[in-house]
């Protein structure tokens, strides 16, 4: 099949998508962005984390076909506004040294913005509940939640 | 890993959808469940009816006795709907804390009683709530009670051919308080103790075993923990034996209980 959506705000298309295909390998290996992680394919891990239509999904849940017509975002599409640069809860997870290996982080980032858009200035508890289900083998979390509360931080700086 | 392949049909009304339905053409909600059975090749559909994109499934609406919330609606949905809030309120209290955040936004709150997951949120307090389900088929309407519904670990009354339009809520629905213990992405122990509307309290040990065990007491000084947790049928995993998991039940009860006495 055809499948023509929409990606970080360009109208895509990609020809011959196998029905069985998740849309988070049309993302990786059609339309050849691998900032979306592939772990375990089953909704456990968080590293697949998308918008969909504006609604924070993982990638690996969602048949190919079912984004026909829709809106994907992902975390290549965060930064739009800073020709190449971070947007700010990337530069947070910089700053505070929430990344290690970076596997966990764009889901980590697309959860953290989820969060952010609805909750601008969370509590530690709200930041956790968030965040559960985002796995991370190698920071232990703190240093996360030190982005988090850093980037909060700056969100209400720039939107009073 | 790509699924065994699929048609999608994406219809626009819940006629529709029915009409399409039989052993091999599956309901897709918000497939948290359904794309992973597929993967692991526990199910092999030849077709998917994709629900997503029928209005109606999506409305959560108050009847005269009864509160009717589409089989389509996402936990998110459920969790921040005012009608839910207000008469609901403890299916609203579960629904905030099902999985993960993208689960809430992405599975519905019918997918996951058709799915029939023993730990199952959901299930839990839909007993305590004296919920029934709304089946359709191209045939029949039929009106089933939660009790009835859930028939073991992914088995439910449904036919095949039936769709879950909505899951309907008797008011006024009893209040009371939700608690669950949860190590891993679903929970060890749930336990809903409410005050019912007639006089009297119920609590609902679900989640433990294959099917959510419910008790009805006069008093809440009534309520034995230890005798509930000799009740269910605890399964031994990789978050806990048999005997330990009867243990937490009882600690989750005795806590239940002493919540709903002390007004929280
Ligand atoms: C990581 C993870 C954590 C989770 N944690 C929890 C938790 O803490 N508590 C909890 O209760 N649940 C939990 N779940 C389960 C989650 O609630 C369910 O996955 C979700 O609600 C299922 O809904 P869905 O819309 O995705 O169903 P789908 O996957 O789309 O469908 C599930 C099944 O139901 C059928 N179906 C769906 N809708 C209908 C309908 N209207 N009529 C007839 N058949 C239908 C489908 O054909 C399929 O067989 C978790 C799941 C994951 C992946
Ligand atoms: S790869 Fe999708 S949640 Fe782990
Ligand atoms: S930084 Fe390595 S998994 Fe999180």
């Amino acid at each position: 099949m055809r499948l023509t959506f929409d990606v970080n705000g360009v109208g895509q298309q990609a020809d011959d998508v196998w029905p069985g295909e998740s849309l988070l390998y049309v993302l990786r290996e059609r339309m050849g962005l691998p900032g979306t992680k592939n772990a375990c394919e089953q909704g456990e891990c968080g590293s697949c984390s998308v918008y969909l239509d504006g609604t924070l999904v993982c990638a690996c849940l969602v048949a190919a076909p079912q984004a026909q017509g829709r809106a994907v975002r992902t975390v290549e599409g965060l930064a739009t506004d800073s020709a190449g640069g971070l947007d700010h809860i990337q530069q947070a997870f910089v700053e505070t040294g929430a990344v290690q290996c970076g596997f966990c982080t764009p889901g980590l980032i697309m959860a953290t913005d989820d969060l952010l858009a609805n909750t601008p200035t969370p509590s530690d508890a709200e930041i956790r509940e968030a965040l559960a289900g985002n796995l991370c083998r190698c920071t232990g979390y703190e240093k996360i939640l030190d982005a988090v509360r850093l980037a909060a931080s700056r969100r209400t700086e720039v939107t009073p | 890993m790509p699924l065994p392949a699929f048609t999608l049909h994406r219809p626009r009304s819940a006629a529709d959808a029915i009409a399409l339905l039989d052993e091999d053409c599956l309901a897709y909600s918000g497939g948290t469940e359904l794309l992973m059975a597929m993967r692991m090749g526990l199910i092999r559909p030849t077709a998917l009816v994709d629900l997503k994109r029928i209005d109606e499934l999506n409305t959560i609406t108050l009847g005269a006795d009864r509160l009717l919330i589409g089989a389509g609606a996402s936990h998110d949905r459920v969790a921040g709907d005012a009608l839910v809030a207000e008469h609901a309120a403890l299916l609203a209290t579960a629904e905030r804390l099902v999985g993960n955040a993208r689960v809430r936004a992405q599975g519905s709150i019918g997918g996951n009683i058709c799915f029939a997951e023993p730990r199952s949120d959901v299930a839990t307090v839909l007993v305590a709530l004296d919920a029934t389900v709304l089946l359709q088929s191209a045939s029949s309407r039929r009106s089933v009670p939660a009790t009835e519904f859930f028939l073991g670990p992914y088995w439910t009354a449904r036919e095949p051919g039936e769709l879950l339009t909505a899951i309907s809520i008797p008011l006024p629905a009893p209040a009371g308080v939700y608690l669950k213990f949860q190590t891993v992405e679903r929970p060890t122990v749930a336990v809903a103790a409410v005050a019912l509307p007639e006089g009297g309290y119920r609590i609902v040990v679900g989640a433990v075993g294959d099917l959510p065990v419910s008790a009805d007491y006069a008093q809440l000084t009534a309520v034995d923990a230890a005798d509930l947790a000799a009740r269910v049928e605890p399964v031994s995993d990789l978050t806990g034996s048999e005997r330990y998991k009867r243990h937490v039940t009882e600690v989750f009860v005795r806590r239940a209980v002493a919540a709903l006495a002390g007004g929280r």
